[in-house]
């Protein structure tokens, strides 16, 4: 059983930056859990404090009850996996592996038995007398990964491992990831930027902003109810409407939607897939710019009268054209005032009758 | 379509080029072969053919005298004693310093690096008589010792030791530089996940550190080497009458001796040893680059 307790941490650098601002953070035996956020957000810094590369300026991190804030990195019971493999190159796949062992003195029939497990884990069986230049990308950070697994640590730190490799290989790799850490039930904090790599493989994500929590939950309720609009934006595509509400209608150039808040500002948040889409001639709320086929589905590219661009997700593409009028049928939204959510909520065709009724 | 047939296509770029690159290469070519490799040709001949009454015949009596004379071999053991310590006391010295450079990030480390870079800018004969001030007899260090009322040390002036002390100085900008650069292609990733695996301090220098700069290790004391062991103004100055390192040994058997024979003889001996130090560091470094 692992499990890492992080409790009010802040990290402030010399120059004074607030890299990570009295950020807490509970992670279960077991569990993979994503720090998602943009460059900035001190996701990095905050994962280099669990490995110890970095001091704390205030706050504590303990594994199992134990408090690690002071430990050295080669003294914790962590395992760290980095952006750039940093694989040493003096050294073959076995002898990146067996380091480790060796200066904890174990014999060697038994560090020849742990690489070589290690290596048939990650696909690797059998490349034990390879030089490490000799790998591709992907294999480098499989030995990377092996690397740290050899060890047995109780947290795995895995620091936007796939960030160098290109698309193909980093869905593989994910995949291959996460299937490694489910079968050795082993509690990883993963640092990425790419959200998508966030929703296939985390248990719960953190989406940090300057260096504090935004949200922390499980992946399929940070896309459905993210709780602020920057999480609305960050995660997956999300179309953000400033405008007014009034008498229940939350109204921007011409597009309005029955909204049971308040009167006054407000943000709508609005996923494309959510966005349903009609030709209109006389009553049309937007014009549409540009359409993409991906294939599986086209993205629609539109203005709203006032020039504000959204995007809606079509399952048949063909049917647009740019410069056409469209008529906008929002399925669910979401709005938020200041920062926070006030509404969210399925449009019934019941309830989107009502736009007409008012606007009429 | 495309219908290519075989030696259709012709470069004819590169026949354009070839002469004037060959033409560029040729006048710093030309200036070795001039400048270094035809005096060393040359002086070897001379020490080969020796002028006798009869006229000019094939001998290595010269080289015999040589290695068999004492003074000339004890002078020739002062010049590899005083290579090898301070080699040995150059690395001892700069790999610390270069460390610090490398992986300090405070404002000292500008400072010290302007400080290990300064020697460079200092001419020898200058560095010389600054050190007959400090470390010489009645200089600083014998009147700071002598005003604290403590006893007056042993001057390494004119003793094997003092040529070592401003031959180490007087390298240290060139050995530092060349080992931070060597340090630069180790990455800080590298080291970090050596830490994370466990290893400390040194732990992380013997297995990650020095594996990956031993190509610069070996290019600094090669560097080294082959300045100090035919060093000149150094040895003359602070150095011993006798024994005497070969660079001196040289200009004295030339200038006061009058036996440029012999003379010639002691450059072409100075100059295998050195060659010897070149070959292995090519043979090195050519090792190292093998895939």
């Amino acid at each position: 059983m692992s499990v890492l307790n992080i409790k009010d941490v802040s990290k402030i650098f010399p120059g004074g930056t607030r890299a990570v601002d009295t950020f807490s953070l509970d992670v279960a035996d077991g569990e993979l859990v994503c720090l998602l956020g943009p460059s900035g957000s001190g996701k990095s810094t905050l994962l280099r404090m669990v490995g110890g590369f970095e001091t704390p300026t205030s706050g504590q991190m303990t594994i199992d009850g134990d408090d690690i804030t002071h430990v050295p990195p080669e003294r914790r019971p962590t395992g760290m996996v980095f952006q750039s493999h940093a694989l040493w190159t003096h050294m073959n796949v076995f002898k990146n592996l067996a380091f480790g062992l060796k200066l904890r003195k174990v014999a060697p029939a038994e560090i020849k038995r742990r690489v070589e497990a290690v290596l048939e884990l990650v696909g690797l069986g059998g490349y034990g007398t390879r030089a490490v230049t000799q790998l591709s990308g992907g294999q480098q950070q499989r030995v990377a990964l092996a690397r740290s697994l050899v060890l047995e640590p109780k947290i795995l730190l895995l620091d936007e491992p796939f960030a160098s490799l290109d698309q193909h290989l980093r869905e593989r790799l994910r995949e291959e990831v996460r299937d490694i850490q489910q079968r050795l039930k082993i509690t990883t904090l993963f640092v990425t930027h790419g959200q998508d790599e966030a929703l296939s493989m985390a248990d719960r994500i953190v989406v940090m902003r300057d260096g504090k929590t935004e949200q922390i939950d499980r992946p399929d309720i940070v896309y459905r109810e993210p709780r602020t609009p920057f999480v609305a934006g960050f995660i997956g595509t999300m179309n953000l409407i400033e405008g007014t509400v009034a008498n229940g209608v939350f109204s921007k150039a011409g597009y309005s939607t029955p909204v049971p808040v308040a009167d006054g500002p407000a943000t709508q948040a609005i996923r494309p897939e959510a966005l349903e889409l009609t030709l209109a001639t006389d009553n049309a709320q937007g014009k549409v710019h540009r359409v993409t086929d991906f294939g599986t589905h086209g993205l629609v590219d539109l203005e709203l009268l006032d020039s504000t661009r959204i995007k809606a997700m079509v399952s048949h593409p063909g049917l647009f054209q740019p410069g056409q009028g469209v008529a906008l049928a929002p399925k669910a939204i979401a709005a938020y005032r200041d920062d926070i959510l006030i509404h969210r909520g399925a449009l019934t065709p019941e309830i989107a009758a009502r736009r007409e009724t008012i606007d009429a | 379509m495309t219908t290519d047939t075989a030696g259709s296509v012709s470069p004819v770029q590169p026949h354009r080029g070839r002469p004037i690159g060959l033409l560029l290469v040729a006048v710093p070519v030309l200036m070795v072969v001039w400048l270094i490799i035809w005096p060393i040709i040359s002086a070897v001949i001379t020490t080969l053919w020796v002028k006798t009454p009869e006229g000019d015949i094939f001998s290595i009596e010269t080289y015999r005298f040589f290695f068999s004379d004492g003074y000339s071999l004890s002078n020739l053991g002062m010049t590899l004693w005083t290579t090898g310590v301070c080699a040995i006391l150059l690395l001892v010295v700069c790999l610390p310093i270069a460390l610090y450079l490398r992986f300090a990030d405070s404002r000292i480390a500008a400072y010290v690096q302007g400080l290990a870079i300064f020697p460079m800018f200092v001419p020898s004969i200058i560095l010389s008589f600054a050190f007959i001030r400090v470390l010489g007899p009645n200089g600083t260090v014998d009147l700071v010792l002598n005003a604290v009322g403590m006893p007056k040390i042993r001057s390494p002036y004119l003793t094997p030791w003092g040529p070592v002390i401003g031959l180490v100085w007087d390298n240290i900008p060139l050995t530092v530089l060349i080992l931070l650069s060597g340090l630069g292609s180790v990455s800080n990733q590298a080291i970090e996940a050596a830490r994370d695996v466990g290893a400390g301090k040194i732990a992380v220098l013997w297995h990650i550190i020095l594996p990956r700069i031993s190509n610069s290790i070996l290019v600094a004391i090669s560097f080294a080497v082959l300045g100090i062991f035919s060093a000149f103004t150094l040895p003359y100055v602070l150095g011993p009458a006798a024994p005497e390192m070969m660079g001196p040994f040289m200009q004295r058997t030339f200038r006061e001796l009058f036996e440029p024979q012999t003379a010639i003889t002691q450059a072409v001996v100075t100059f295998a040893f050195c060659i010897v130090f070149g070959l292995f560091y090519v043979y090195s470094v050519a090792k190292n680059r093998a895939p």
